[in-house]
């Protein structure tokens, strides 16, 4: 696999609400790699974790069982080549770097669960979605791929979707924000006012 | 709304979901005769009771299952995947 530059669909910087309840940044840069694998391939046994269900691997990339018999692998940007190494691919295993499709985008928080729940009808409660839970669903009516990675204590999400919806994915986030106090800049408002 | 429980993902809202329809036995397209054939592809009973349906997971797991629902009521009763 090579390294793809690309630009991130989303071109603003971190927004944060000035109490600090609610932060959403781009994520996009992160390395994404997915695995298919059948369940008792090599690669199911080393990646160690079931649908549902995430865990940080030695070189601290996030695992996640994103799907029965699939994982897709979190890392920092430019890893893809070193995170794809670590699969074994014997039997009926792909290993596909999806970090140029799919956008993402980080929101962090007190706040964060209330503000996603203003769009989203999983239920986001700490006992449905502890730190680690992998899931999916939509979120603004977009397709998207969720995991729970607190941050030093903090409620955090990460949520993936594909390239293509990720502005309109990151606007209507930051619009679901904006009634605990953060600031959307002009011309990023999903309802015209 | 209809709350729907996928046997990988829980219960999850029906919109994030996709229904398939009827569960219809499939003929052997090699023996039948057109109009069973047609009857397989076009025909449901539809009717005001217990269904067998199969239903899609297009939000979550990505995986296909089958649920008995009676369509008058919308309750929901076992579930498998398919």
């Amino acid at each position: 696999m090579s390294e793809t530059t690309m630009q991130s669909p989303v071109d603003v910087g971190p927004l944060s609400a000035s109490d600090g309840s609610v932060t959403l940044a781009d994520a996009y840069a992160t390395t994404k790699v997915q695995v298919r694998a059948g369940a008792d391939t090599d690669a199911a046994a080393a990646l160690g974790v079931s649908y549902g269900s995430s865990t940080r691997s030695a070189d601290g990339d996030l695992v996640c069982g994103t799907r029965p018999d699939e994982w897709t692998i979190y890392g920092d940007p430019g890893r893809s080549d070193a995170i794809a190494a670590t699969v074994p691919t014997e039997g009926f295993v792909t290993v596909i770097d999806l970090t140029h499709g799919r956008a993402m985008l980080r929101i962090s928080g007190s706040n964060a669960t209330a503000a996603l729940s203003k769009i989203c009808n999983l239920d986001l409660s700490d006992e449905l979605t502890p730190n680690g839970a992998v899931f999916s669903g939509s979120l603004g009516s977009v397709s998207c791929d969720w995991v729970r990675d607190d941050q030093g204590g903090e409620t955090s999400f990460l949520v993936s979707c594909e390239r293509s919806f990720g502005r309109f994915l990151f606007i209507a986030v930051a619009d679901a924000c904006t009634e605990f106090g953060l600031s959307v800049p002009h011309g990023w408002e999903l309802h015209a006012h | 709304m209809i709350i729907v429980p996928c046997p990988n993902c829980g219960p999850r809202n029906s919109g994030d979901l996709r229904p398939a329809g009827e569960v219809v036995p499939r003929p052997d397209p090699s023996t039948c005769s057109l109009s069973e054939w047609r009857e397989y592809l076009y025909m449901r009973h539809n009717p005001a009771d217990w269904v067998t349906e199969t239903w899609y997971c297009r939000g979550g797991c990505r995986r296909y299952f089958t649920i008995e629902r009676n369509t008058a009521t919308n309750e929901i009763r076992g579930q498998e995947a398919s």
